[in-house]
């Protein structure tokens, strides 16, 4: 039995504020597939539940050329991993929603509401760091958009106020050539948390952008490491250099149930070194 | 708490202080109107309300699969979903399965090739597999891995399930072309 409380689900995006902001102890429900188990094991307290599917500009999953594409708070991952524009033109984002959960999960879960849990191995994450998106947050006050990489504070905690709400995540158009890769190693093949997670995306004028989950208390952008690599050509030699030195950018937790942080420096370095041979390995094809 | 007593109230939900909500929904082909508690989980709403009990409850948290049913065309863990969520909703649970009175093929060839032994998953593992051969009538195995991926079964090893999945996807394609 799930704790009491109330349940609305408003059609516009007005309402939805309004109501956030007349409700206190309100809980935003999307997919619900975090939501439901947070309430379940009593982690989760509220009086009322505002679900947001009903709102027109939360469905929205559009793309267009030059601006690229918008997606929803209430779009789920099953929805983006059928896109198949996406998977051409971010290919690190649909790997993601693939391995996501379980395809009944992946039916209701969307990809906001996994930044929004914010846990340190979001598999939406990593992919959307490496594209630079944006978080569209709505409140009374209007609408802002934030960097994806000032957005996670800490383990499951963003920047968000209990009266905000997300209404989606834009991403910018990619070149013809932008190639990206997300990996992952889980303890079973099946449906499973991570316990290293990595994103390797590279554009057309060689730049390249990593971003790790699962290694530190939030998803991260490795921007200086980036850095270092600007101007050169990703040969094999700079790779095994990258796979050593992204392991002093890691901090995985002590007490973790699934993996030791050993396990994790060595997997990360093996990771790394896999996704950059893989972006490699596409330029002669 | 449910002291089992047959007279006793064993369901939270009945005592429920919250205002009820009315649902609207389609099970099985049926329309059901009913008023219900908000905090009402889509699977309690099944067994508890509708005493449909063929849709399992084993983890409670989405990991197990044993509550998977098809809403609107997708399978979903019946456990996350809230039953207010469902409103205006088409619900297939594994009682839909059969028709009047006679075993579909995916069932008959869960059977024939043992698919089962404690029988726990299997109305969870229909319904994925359902959902799988209606989007894909012809998968590979290892699309019938990725299919049932969220249901755990501890009995068969999964190998029966995976081939009672691929002769039942045969025998479905020779019943369509068949006519």
């Amino acid at each position: 039995m799930l704790s009491k409380f109330d349940y609305y689900k408003p059609a516009s995006l007005e309402d939805a504020t309004k109501y956030l902001n007349e409700n206190p102890e309100t809980k935003i429900l999307a997919g619900g597939t975090d939501l439901l188990i947070g309430l379940k094991n009593k982690k989760v307290r509220c009086k009322h539940i505002l679900d947001i599917k009903g709102i027109p500009e939360l469905n929205k999953f559009t793309y267009s050329e030059g601006r690229g594409y918008f997606i929803g708070a209430a779009v789920t991952i099953n929805q983006i991993s059928e896109e198949k524009l996406l998977r051409e033109k971010y290919p690190a984002i649909s790997q993601g929603a693939d391995a996501l959960g379980s395809y009944q999960v992946r039916n209701r879960a969307t990809m906001v509401g996994n930044i929004c849990t914010a846990s340190p191995g979001a598999d939406m994450a990593a992919p959307l760091l490496v594209y630079d998106a944006k978080v569209h947050i709505a409140s009374s006050q209007g609408i802002k958009a934030v960097d994806l990489c000032d957005f996670f504070t800490g383990v499951k905690k963003t920047i968000l106020n209990p009266k905000e709400l997300v209404v989606g995540v834009s991403i910018p158009d990619v070149e013809k050539g932008d190639r990206s890769v997300y990996l992952r190693k889980s303890r079973i093949k099946g449906a499973d948390l991570c316990n290293v997670a990595i994103a390797l995306r590279i554009n057309p004028e060689n730049k390249l952008s990593i971003a790790l989950g699962a290694v530190s208390t939030i998803p991260m952008r490795l921007f200086e490491l980036e850095k270092e690599t600007a101007g050169k050509d990703l040969t094999p030699e700079l790779v095994d250099w990258l796979a050593t030195q992204i392991k002093t950018y890691i901090n995985p937790r002590r007490d973790s149930i699934r993996s030791s942080p050993e396990y994790r420096y060595l997997i990360t370095g093996v990771l790394a070194k896999r996704g950059l041979l893989k972006l490699i390995d596409k330029e002669g094809a | 708490m449910c002291e089992h007593d047959a007279k006793a109230n064993c369901f939270e939900y009945i005592d429920s202080q919250m205002p009820r909500v009315p649902l609207d929904l389609v099970v099985n082909g049926e329309r059901v109107h009913e008023m219900i508690d908000p905090a009402m989980t889509l699977l309690d709403f099944l067994r508890v309300t509708l005493k449909l009990f063929g849709t399992k409850e084993g983890c409670r948290e989405g990991e197990c699969g044993a509550c998977t049913l098809i809403m609107n065309g997708r399978p979903v863990t019946s456990c996350l979903i809230l039953a207010v969520e469902a409103q205006g909703a088409e619900i297939l649970t594994v009682e839909g399965l059969s028709k009047d009175g006679e075993l579909s093929i995916l069932q008959e060839e869960f059977i024939r090739e043992d698919g089962l032994q404690c029988g726990f998953c299997t109305p969870g593992m229909l319904m994925s597999a359902r959902a799988l051969l209606d989007r894909n009538p012809n998968p590979t195995a290892d699309e019938v891995k990725e299919a049932i991926a969220g249901n755990l079964c501890r009995c068969t090893g999964y190998k029966s399930i995976i081939d009672a999945i691929l002769s039942a996807a045969k025998r479905e394609r020779e019943a369509l072309r068949n006519g």
